[in-house]
């Protein structure tokens, strides 16, 4: 069975990985963060995972909620350790929430040969996209530490993008199609 | 000929674009703020959209499903969509 990394499993990446709970594939989560309550409101944790460290949680409640394995990986995904991060992978997924992880992951998964699809979304909550590497160009924030999703007011644009991002990787797994997709709040659009 | 697709406010609407595919972001720009003023695009419509409404937007040139030259005028999205760092 081929293994996909999941790398950042914040907002986008937790609810990319509950629609993945059924998926024909090894799931490896990659983060070093810990939940935090206000993480309950945007991002796909329970209050018992609190405290815990993000992709450990997400393997958690894939256990207990629907008898699914994962392999947690709580670590900050760096040059030094990408290699080791993307080994036996099939696919990397890039749920991060900055360039220069982004860019750190693009530099592995090339070097590596791996495939490698980004999710990302605009700082209003009003658009978002699914790309291939061969085709991504990472944006940075207008300012370093921009707010996002305080409050969880993009809840539903981001429930739409990790269902994107899900059906992508099943798109992938079952025939190795790369689809690109824009999604805005009036339609979600295949752009390849 | 090309197709620009423009997503603003949540909103995206495509428009038939007779310019070439290496126009410049500047003028992709600029051209964009007259088709919403003017309606041009289908649910775009903002006769008072300010002219550097997408000034701080990305110009995508792709190809489409079909092989067919698409431009994109979108906004940044430099997030994973977390509050604290994943």
């Amino acid at each position: 069975m081929l293994r996909i990394v999941i790398c950042g499993v914040g907002a986008l990446g937790s609810t990319c990985v509950q629609y993945l709970r059924n998926v024909k594939a090894e799931l490896r989560l990659v983060d070093f963060d810990r939940v935090e309550s206000k993480n309950l409101a945007a991002q796909w944790f329970v209050k018992q995972s609190l405290g815990k460290n993000k992709a450990e949680a997400a393997r958690l409640q894939l256990a207990n909620f629907y008898g699914a394995k994962a392999e947690a990986m709580g670590v900050r995904l760096v040059p030094n350790n990408a290699a080791q991060l993307l080994a036996d992978c099939a696919l990397a997924v890039d749920c991060f929430d900055n360039a220069d992880s982004r860019l750190a992951l693009s530099d592995a998964a090339r070097t590596a040969n791996v495939p490698l699809v980004h999710a990302a979304l605009a700082a209003d909550g009003t658009f978002g996209l699914v790309r291939w590497d061969e085709r991504f160009t990472p944006d940075r924030e207008d300012s370093e530490g921009q707010a996002t999703c305080e409050g969880g007011e993009h809840l539903p644009m981001i429930g739409v993008l990790g269902a994107v991002l899900a059906r992508t990787i099943q798109d992938f797994v079952a025939g190795a199609a790369r689809h690109d997709y824009l999604v805005s709040l009036s339609a979600v659009t295949r752009t390849t | 000929m090309a197709t620009l697709n423009i997503t603003y406010q949540g909103q995206s609407a495509d428009y038939e674009l007779a310019i070439d595919f290496a126009t410049t972001d500047a003028d992709i720009r600029r051209i964009a703020v007259e088709i919403v003023r003017s309606g041009g695009a289908r649910g775009l419509h903002l006769p008072n959209l300010p002219a550097n409404a997408f000034a701080a937007f990305v110009v995508d040139r792709l190809a489409g499903p079909a092989g067919e030259q698409r431009i994109y005028l979108r906004p940044k999205v430099p997030f994973g969509a977390s509050c604290c760092g994943s």
